[in-house]
């Protein structure tokens, strides 16, 4: 039995009256590639901040019950609004991945540094380290946002809409480099709109509709065209090949 | 940002400080030889050119540092906060709460009765606008609570401070107003320094323990939470160590403005933006430009009393019109 990484039982957030995660039950294990899908509004942003106890919730997430500065070791959160306040250079704002690693007032190490230069590679930035992250790209930023998760090496990272404004390049690389990172023993779970990509790379999907897990399962057994059409509104081509599920929208369904 | 070239800023900020030190123990209208001031100093022979020295020039320098110190601090741990370089001391409502409370010994007269009873009501000021912050914007509230309950402090302090200059009977107690709240160092004994020293020691403790917090915010609210930062904790350290430190520099210099605003934007390019960085060379750049300021108030026009608050303001002003312009011409 693998170690579980994360766990969520009749975990529910209200906002207001309404829920807008209603009674999710799931875990992840070391090794799992989850894909969190849905449209818009489903609740999937607002499930991983309610696991990772940054909103208040119902129903129990072994996250949410951990102090914060072992749950800052646990989990490594990437969220969808990319924030750099200031034009710090590329290299210290993904240092900031190691504070949960640091005691207080102690400088980062020569292991702090070798975890932020191989984040570095892995999301193609070497070369970036000096530059300031606010003149980058948006899409060069949300890669050293992702390197910063990266590098607090945690044994689950959650990231919400990583390849977001990517290239496509980019986009597979960073999915990629997730893959190889659970194959390795890690876990992450990761809201994608990219139907095409999480059928491709997850092991799992979880697919959430108005707040409630509608499906989960191997991506082939979520993404059924009855699914497709009653939570997406949409049809697709989807067929096996030896590269694994291949998917592609095609039209809206009335 | 290299290391080297940080030591190399530290140091020169530390030289900087030094040397307007030394400038503003030397510079006044008694006119000592250099020698003479030094021997004095340290000295104690009770002559004259000891007592000028030991206790008018030296409470003077030193509490241009610590009024700098406060400012500095004060206004970077507060633009790192809100992730706002506009941010400044006086956004809290803590400083004018505090002149406030200056201003009504002022017109009681009973600050000419008492001797410290202006310090103390400043700090008294300063303590009252802690407490309605925590009771507005609440124990959990957001940024955005907490400046708008700063905003909302700091124009019910100013209209108190009206008020009573609208209603005074007397023109010596509304132009003695009137000119303290323009803010000086001069006439400041150790007394003073001996009021206001625990409050600040006690807010730069309190600020410079938040400049991890500070750093991690630079991802946002959600990441630094998520990175193991107490955000709730932060603010109530931050609004305490801001508090702490402007509620003292009011409470004996009067407003003193600019300070924390612009010298965080002047050293922010010089420390790679790092916000935990910004904090101990904006405590340097606070000091060296507040004793820089006094010594100007006294050169300019010895006879005249020029208040420090106005110097700065007309130094500081043109100093970040010509930063704005700069930025814009970056930004093109």
């Amino acid at each position: 039995m693998t170690t579980s990484c994360l766990s969520l039982q009749d975990f529910t957030v209200h906002r207001g009256e309404c829920p807008v995660v209603d009674q999710v039950s799931t875990e992840l294990r070391a090794g799992d590639l989850v894909g969190l899908i849905g449209p818009n509004g489903a609740g999937k942003t607002t499930l991983m901040r309610g696991a990772l106890g940054l909103l208040p919730y119902q129903g129990h997430s072994s996250l949410s019950a951990l102090p914060p500065n072992a749950r800052a070791r646990a989990v490594a959160w990437l969220p969808q609004t990319r924030e750099i306040a200031w034009p710090v250079s590329v290299e210290t704002l993904v240092m900031l991945g190691r504070v949960p690693h640091l005691g207080a007032g102690q400088s980062p190490g020569a292991e702090d540094h070798a975890a932020v230069s191989d984040a570095l590679a892995a999301m193609d930035l070497t070369g970036f380290a000096t530059r300031p992250a606010t003149a980058l790209s948006g899409g060069e930023q949300a890669r050293v946002l992702m390197a910063r998760a990266l590098a607090q090496n945690c044994p689950l990272i959650m990231a919400d809409e990583p390849v977001a404004g990517l290239d496509p390049r980019h986009q597979i690389a960073t999915l990629a480099h997730l893959q190889s990172l659970t194959q390795s023993g890690k876990a992450a779970l990761v809201s994608l709109h990219d139907l095409g990509l999480a059928a491709r790379f997850c092991d799992r999907l979880i697919l959430m509709d108005h707040g409630q897990k509608i499906a989960e399962g191997p991506p082939e057994g979520v993404l059924t065209e009855d699914h497709l059409r009653r939570v997406f509104g949409i049809t697709a081509h989807i067929t096996q090949s030896e590269q694994g599920l291949i998917f592609q929208a095609l039209e809206v369904v009335e | 940002m290299s290391g080297v070239s940080q030591k190399l800023l530290f140091t020169g900020l530390g030289l900087m400080v030094g040397l307007l030190t030394l400038a503003s123990l030397l510079i006044g209208p008694a006119g000592f030889s250099i020698a003479d001031s030094l021997a004095a100093l340290f000295g104690g022979t009770g002559d004259a050119v000891s007592l000028v020295m030991q206790e008018i020039r030296l409470p003077r320098a030193l509490l241009a540092i610590m009024v700098g110190i406060s400012l500095g601090l004060s206004g970077a741990a507060l633009q790192g906060y809100l992730r706002n370089p506009l941010a400044e001391p006086g956004l809290i409502g803590v400083s004018s709460s505090a002149a406030f409370g200056a201003v009504v010994t002022l017109q009681t007269g009973l600050a000419a009765q008492m001797m410290f009873a202006l310090p103390f009501f400043g700090l008294f000021g300063a303590g009252v606008a802690v407490v309605l912050l925590l009771l507005l914007a609440g124990p959990r509230g957001g940024s955005l609570t907490l400046i708008l309950a700063g905003i909302a402090i700091s124009a019910l302090a100013a209209a108190l401070t009206s008020l009573v200059l609208n209603l005074s009977p007397n023109p010596f107690a509304t132009s003695e107003i009137v000119f303290w709240m323009l803010g000086s160092l001069a006439d400041r004994s150790f007394s003073h320094i001996t009021i206001a020293l625990p409050f600040m020691v006690l807010g730069w403790i309190l600020i410079l323990s938040t400049s991890r917090g500070l750093d991690a915010l630079i991802l946002g609210e959600d990441a630094a939470a998520s990175l193991g930062i107490n955000l709730t904790r932060l603010r109530w350290v931050l609004v305490l160590g801001v508090a702490a430190c402007t509620g003292a520099a009011t409470s004996v210099v009067g407003a003193i403005g600019f300070v924390g605003l612009v010298v965080p934007h002047i050293l922010r390019p010089f420390v790679g933006a790092r916000p935990s960085r910004l904090l101990p060379a904006s405590a340097l750049g606070g000091a060296a430009l507040v004793l820089a300021a006094d010594i100007a108030a006294r050169i300019i026009l010895p006879d005249r009393d020029l208040k420090l608050g106005v110097v700065m303001a007309i130094i500081g002003a043109p100093v970040f019109l010509h930063l704005i312009y700069r930025t814009r011409r970056a930004e093109l």
